[in-house]
């Protein structure tokens, strides 16, 4: 056993584990979306929501981020700008997870 | 049609060269943000700052007295922001948080009149920002702020300075364990009074941030690296705040 060897694989691991937990909180940064005058979080909960009650119907009421309720009332277009947002910012994170990936193999 | 813009204010210490981290500052803001800059500084640091291109600027003189570690720290002008901002809707912003992306520009298209971060994010992985409630209320970040004219707002300026006149008084009884004074805990203060003890609206996402030792060793248009315990890290197209004032001379 190389106990410097160790020590090096246990600091890449961390520098790794940090730069990845930095990079989701970036994705979580740029979720945020501005739509009617409020602010939502392009997540997969306000996707799930959304989408179920555009099945019930096209006008909807909705809380954003600071629970103020906000009405929806283009459904369809909410949508799409909240899953469009959602995948750029996973979309950077999974570049930037790619890249850890390979450094630490 | 209301006039946005970004105000921020700077003023050079006998320790710091803050007018090179405003240099920084703006060129960011006119990359990412694309919105007016209104600068507030007085003209001796007015004199060092280099041509940043179309820029506003307002000059006062800094009330001095503050202090940092022991050294002169000239930040309690941000209650007159208010009064200063040209714009309809302003972001204030520290002159140390360096807008990596346009991020920021969303806030504006809100109904928000007054919005104010509540959590901070540690970069270095330590999560050195949890816990920093030495008081007995919840500290805002007043490190970016945003606001529109209104007259509700304009009353929680003026509570901001009748906090800041009585700061001794409110930080013995908000149990404030920092004597110096701090705009996050001024703000925080005012904006419980204003809203009557109940709470307000914040950022929805947290303030990444570089603590102060952190060492920042490049600096780009698209992000910076750090060096912390001889660990290098870095991030790109992300807005962060830099505590580390060393950064004037990276």
């Amino acid at each position: 056993m190389d106990i410097r060897e160790l020590k090096k694989q246990s600091d890449l691991s961390y520098d790794i584990a940090i730069a990845k937990r930095n990079a989701l909180e970036k994705a979580h940064s740029r979720q945020v979306l501005a739509y009617n005058g409020n602010l939502f979080r392009a997540d997969p909960e306000t996707i799930c929501v959304v989408r179920t009650l555009k099945e019930n119907s096209s006008k909807f009421f909705i809380l954003d981020t600071n629970n103020n309720p906000v009405e929806i009332s283009d459904a369809e277009d909410f949508l799409a700008r909240l899953i469009e947002r959602n995948q750029e910012a996973l979309n950077a994170y999974h570049q930037m997870y790619e890249t850890f990936t390979k450094k630490g193999e | 049609m209301m006039t946005k813009g970004i105000l921020l204010f700077c003023f050079d210490t006998e320790h710091t060269r803050y007018h090179k981290i405003l240099e920084r500052c703006v060129h960011l803001i006119k990359k990412n943000l694309k919105l007016p800059v209104t600068v507030v500084t007085n003209f001796s640091t007015f004199k060092s700052i280099e041509p940043l291109g179309f820029v506003n600027y307002k000059f006062i003189e800094p009330e001095l007295g503050n202090t940092k570690l022991g050294k002169p720290w000239n930040n309690v002008d941000r209650h007159l922001a208010y009064e200063l901002s040209p714009y309809d809707i302003t972001l204030v912003m520290d002159i140390d948080y360096f807008c990596f992306s346009d991020n920021l520009a969303q806030l504006f298209d809100t109904d928000y009149d007054f919005l104010v971060p509540d959590q901070a994010y540690d970069l270095s992985g330590r999560n050195s920002f949890d816990h920093r409630r030495f008081s007995i209320i919840p500290m805002v970040w007043a490190t970016v702020l945003l606001f529109k004219k209104s007259p509700r707002v304009e009353r929680i300026f003026q509570m901001v300075k009748y906090v800041k006149q009585w700061y001794p008084h409110f930080a013995e009884l908000y149990r404030i364990k920092v004597k110096n004074l701090r705009n996050d805990y001024v703000f925080a203060i005012a904006l419980q009074q204003v809203n009557g003890f109940v709470g307000y609206q914040t950022f929805p996402f947290a303030l990444s941030t570089l603590p102060p030792d952190c060492e920042i060793v490049q600096f780009t248009d698209k992000g910076l690296a750090w060096k912390h315990q001889d660990k290098i890290n870095f991030i790109e197209n992300h807005d962060v705040h830099v505590l580390n004032k060393e950064i004037a001379d990276v």
